[in-house]
């Protein structure tokens, strides 16, 4: 039996052990290099106010440009009436519309280059919903001017965060485009000039932006009002024993190792033991940027098919494990507010009289909201006084989503990422047994290596399930 | 009865004032016997958590103590649990998550097998702790001297009660009451028979900066260096005054003065300490535990004492047994000294469990 225990374990090389037993308490929170990163990098350049913004060297004299400067200074000031275009009346459309070939990036082709950004900048605008950001916009800007805005402090906060939320996404779209007309101009210019030097200078500066961008495509995935929030996970086996709750803890090792690599802080808030193995269910929490955006592509139930381990027989059996993702709203959101009356707070293991005849390092705490009957449960703290403090978190956040359903239902375009887990809405398929494959049945996409994908190599299901409920929104 | 029981408890050599240097946090040898019942030296011992990392190990070294520590903890199965409600095999397995937190220095991911890890402690040394553990049933919280109460990290060592759970809810009790009255937050506070530190320590941070001073007495004086100890790490020297002595004998100065009273005292009956949880009878101070006969000895002596210290309007917040203890002090209260207070109230741990007495002097 060890032996089976230990082979359904899946524990991988030696490096994450010291992590998985000390639950990452100490581990540093770093942000995602691949998001977080790229906002704020993108508003060191580009900016229209910069005079240089694209040149570091001082080895070129500035008179030499300054006519292409004015002109583009020129329709900077025009840029929020008329679509931005180059001196000689070049725009992202046209880009398009020419179908320049797109080489490879080490081809120093600029109509590759400038071709690459152009769709890239197309992209984004169609993930971030671009003709009715404008309209949302335009619509916030009216409510900001009203004078009776402030009346309500909460609201207008509201309002006010989400204005400069949009404004701020609106305008480095914006100045990505500006900046790459900028330099397309800027080669011909060269070119007319015949100096070599600013061609390959611009030219570089157009491969960098093709990155950035495509950087920034990723980027836009995550637009959502709550996808930079930290989030719980849970998990929770299904029906089938054992086997299941196997699987249900090889679900959320996946998740944790998911984490860690994506140098989120993992914190285990909560976890039910099976019997002989696995869990029947646990929660986690995520903390980082943009980690609800991404594991909200994860809910739903995920089926296991394999030769079970704890079958004698050797059969193959199906398991079922539902995940739930809940997001952890920041300061800045208008939290539900719970009344302490409101709440009954349980020893989750009671047991003997208690007080000073127990020596118990066992002080899970349950608090159980009474008039919506929602419950959260914390053990994993080492004091009473922490469990609950973490547990009432839970318990808000739990109470949040409740309430942000509730506002979903008056309001279409957040039922996606708040679909109810059933046992129906089954979302991924795990197969070891008698081929190995997984394989997502809302995308198709699918991997023949399931234990990297159990060893936390999700990033191309979670990144085509996004793209793919974006174009979907987009087609309706 | 108190001061019978100090005889047995006092050592010898007890130094009256503590200096500065026996707080030193480097260098003190672990002292690897399970039980202290005859402290020598009071002398408090660093916990395992502020320890220097001067000791290493191979990763797989730690990994072979580390699964034969599991596999020792699963073995138990729910063997103390039937024999006397004592852990079961999740229980010790989440210490062990929780020693290693304490043991090990770098918890960095990307080690290798013989990538050396740097620890607060001997690896021979975590074999002898485990069997501690679950052999001689040593308290979690001896094991790696400390305990986790409210927000604080308290060290812990034998000769002073582990602070309970049920406990933390005296502190919200009392953070209730200077919530909605600045006379009773400014005024003087007392915790008598503080152990640890934690009751003391606990009400300082609900008092708040400009709030009021503690006052904690231990007849301990193993107790009385702990809670030292605890408070110098908590920097609280200037806001808690320490006293050794029973009961009120240190507070004669303060009769009639205090704003408010709250004490965990031992309220097991004598009958009970036998067949005590085994971490609890073999390992705990019976002087924090024993209550005489009945269990109430220590907690009538309180509220007799309680009428005389505290100033009028003064709270006062006491642990028991249970509801029959609870009902029973309240019966002792109304019948002696009914006019003294009011408000009294009986409130349930979060196990539902009757557990505090309350009430406000006149």
């Amino acid at each position: 039996m060890t032996c089976l225990l230990r082979k359904s374990l899946r524990t991988k090389a030696l490096s994450p052990f010291l992590h998985k037993l000390v639950g990452n308490s100490s581990e540093s929170h770093h942000t995602l290099a691949s998001t977080c990163w790229f906002w704020c990098h993108q508003s060191s350049h580009s900016l229209p106010q910069k005079t240089n913004p694209c040149f570091s060297s001082n080895s070129i004299p500035s008179s030499r440009f300054s006519n292409a400067l004015l002109q583009i200074r020129f329709w900077v000031s025009e840029a929020a009436a008329t679509e931005p275009s180059t001196s000689d009346g070049l725009t992202v459309q046209k880009i398009l519309a020419n179908n320049w070939n797109i080489l490879d990036e080490n081809d120093g082709d600029w109509k590759s280059h400038a071709a690459a950004v152009a769709q890239s900048i197309n992209l984004i605008k169609r993930r971030l919903q671009w003709e009715k950001l404008k309209v949302r916009l335009d619509m916030l800007s009216f409510q900001l001017g009203k004078e009776d805005l402030w009346d309500d402090p909460v609201r207008a906060g509201k309002i006010s965060r989400e204005h400069g939320s949009l404004l701020g996404k609106m305008k480095e779209v914006n100045a990505l485009e500006q900046e790459l007309l900028e330099h397309i101009d800027m080669i011909k210019l060269a070119r007319e000039e015949n100096d070599a030097d600013l061609e390959s200078e611009s030219l570089k500066v157009l491969l960098n932006m093709r990155r950035d961008a495509k950087e920034k495509e990723l980027e836009a995935l995550l637009a959502g009002e709550q996808d930079s929030c930290s989030c719980y996970i849970e998990v929770q086996a299904g029906a089938g024993g054992t086997e299941s709750m196997d699987w249900a803890s090889m679900v959320m090792q996946m998740y944790k190792s998911w984490a860690q690599r994506r140098g989120y802080k993992v914190t285990l808030m909560d976890e039910m033991p099976g019997e002989i193995a696995g869990i029947k269910r646990a929660t986690i929490k995520v903390d980082g940027e943009f980690a609800f955006g991404y594991v909200k592509a994860e809910i739903g139930v995920h089926r296991l098919v394999r030769i079970s381990p704890f079958d004698s027989n050797k059969r193959r059996h199906t398991s079922f494990a539902a995940v739930a993702v809940i997001p952890i709203l920041g300061d800045g959101s208008t939290h539900v507010q719970i009344n302490e009356s409101d709440l009954r707070i349980e020893r989750f293991r009671a047991g003997g009289p208690g007080g000073q005849h127990a020596n118990t390092t066992d002080s899970a705490v349950r608090i159980v909201h009474i008039p919506t009957g929602v419950t959260a449960t914390c053990q994993n703290e080492r004091s009473q006084h922490q469990n609950k403090a973490s547990a009432m978190a839970v318990l808000q956040s739990r109470l949040d989503q409740l309430e942000m359903a509730r506002q979903a239902k008056f309001n279409a375009q957040h039922t996606e990422s708040l679909t109810d887990i059933t046992w129906g809405s089954q979302i991924r398929s795990y197969v070891l047994h008698p081929y190995r494959m997984v394989k997502d049945l809302r995308t198709n996409y699918e991997v023949s290596d399931p234990d990297s994908v159990l060893e936390g190599d999700l990033d191309g299901f979670i990144l085509s399930y996004l793209s793919a409920s974006l174009d979907k929104e987009d087609d309706a | 009865m108190k001061l019978t029981l100090s005889s047995v408890y006092r050592p010898h050599s007890f130094p009256k004032l503590l200096n500065c240097s026996s707080f030193g946090i480097l260098g003190r040898p672990f002292c690897s016997s399970a039980l202290s019942s005859s402290p020598t030296c009071v002398k408090p011992q660093v916990p395992l958590f502020l320890r220097p990392p001067i000791y290493s190990t191979k990763l797989c070294d730690l990994k072979k103590w580390h699964d034969w520590a599991k596999g020792v903890s699963l073995s138990i199965g729910s063997t103390f649990v039937q024999s006397d409600n004592g852990a079961d095999s999740n229980m010790l397995c989440r210490e062990l998550k929780w020693l290693m937190e304490d043991a090990v220095e770098d918890h960095s991911l990307g080690m290798e097998d013989d990538d050396r890890v740097k620890m607060r402690i001997d690896i021979e040394e975590l074999y002898c702790l485990w069997t501690q553990r679950v052999q001689e049933r040593r308290p979690f919280q001896y094991v790696v001297g400390c305990e986790h109460w409210r927000d604080l990290v308290l060290s812990v060592q034998e000769g002073v009660l582990i602070p309970r759970p049920e406990t933390e809810l005296v502190v919200d009790f009392v953070s209730d009451v200077v919530s909605e009255n600045e006379d009773l937050r400014s005024g003087v506070w007392a915790d008598l028979g503080t152990g640890s530190g934690a009751l003391a320590i606990g009400i300082c941070g609900v008092l708040g900066s400009e709030g009021g001073r503690v006052i904690a007495t231990d007849l301990s004086p193993v107790a009385v260096a702990v809670a030292t100890y605890n408070v110098q790490r908590y920097c609280l020297q200037d806001k808690i005054d320490l006293r050794e002595g029973s009961w009120f004998e240190p507070l004669k100065d303060m009769e009639g003065k205090l704003a408010g009273l709250v004490s965990n005292p031992p309220y097991i009956p004598s009958e009970d300490i036998s067949g005590l949880q085994a971490e609890v009878g073999r390992h705990e101070p019976r002087l924090a535990l024993d209550g005489g006969i009945e269990g109430m000895d220590a907690l009538h002596h309180l509220c007799v004492g309680a009428a005389l210290m505290l100033k009028p309007g003064g709270f006062f917040a006491f642990e028991t047994n249970g509801e029959q203890q609870c009902c029973a002090l309240v019966d002792y209260i109304k019948s002696r000294s009914g006019r003294s207070f009011c408000n009294l109230e009986i409130r349930a741990d979060f196990a539902g469990i009757q557990r505090f007495v309350i009430g406000f002097h006149q």
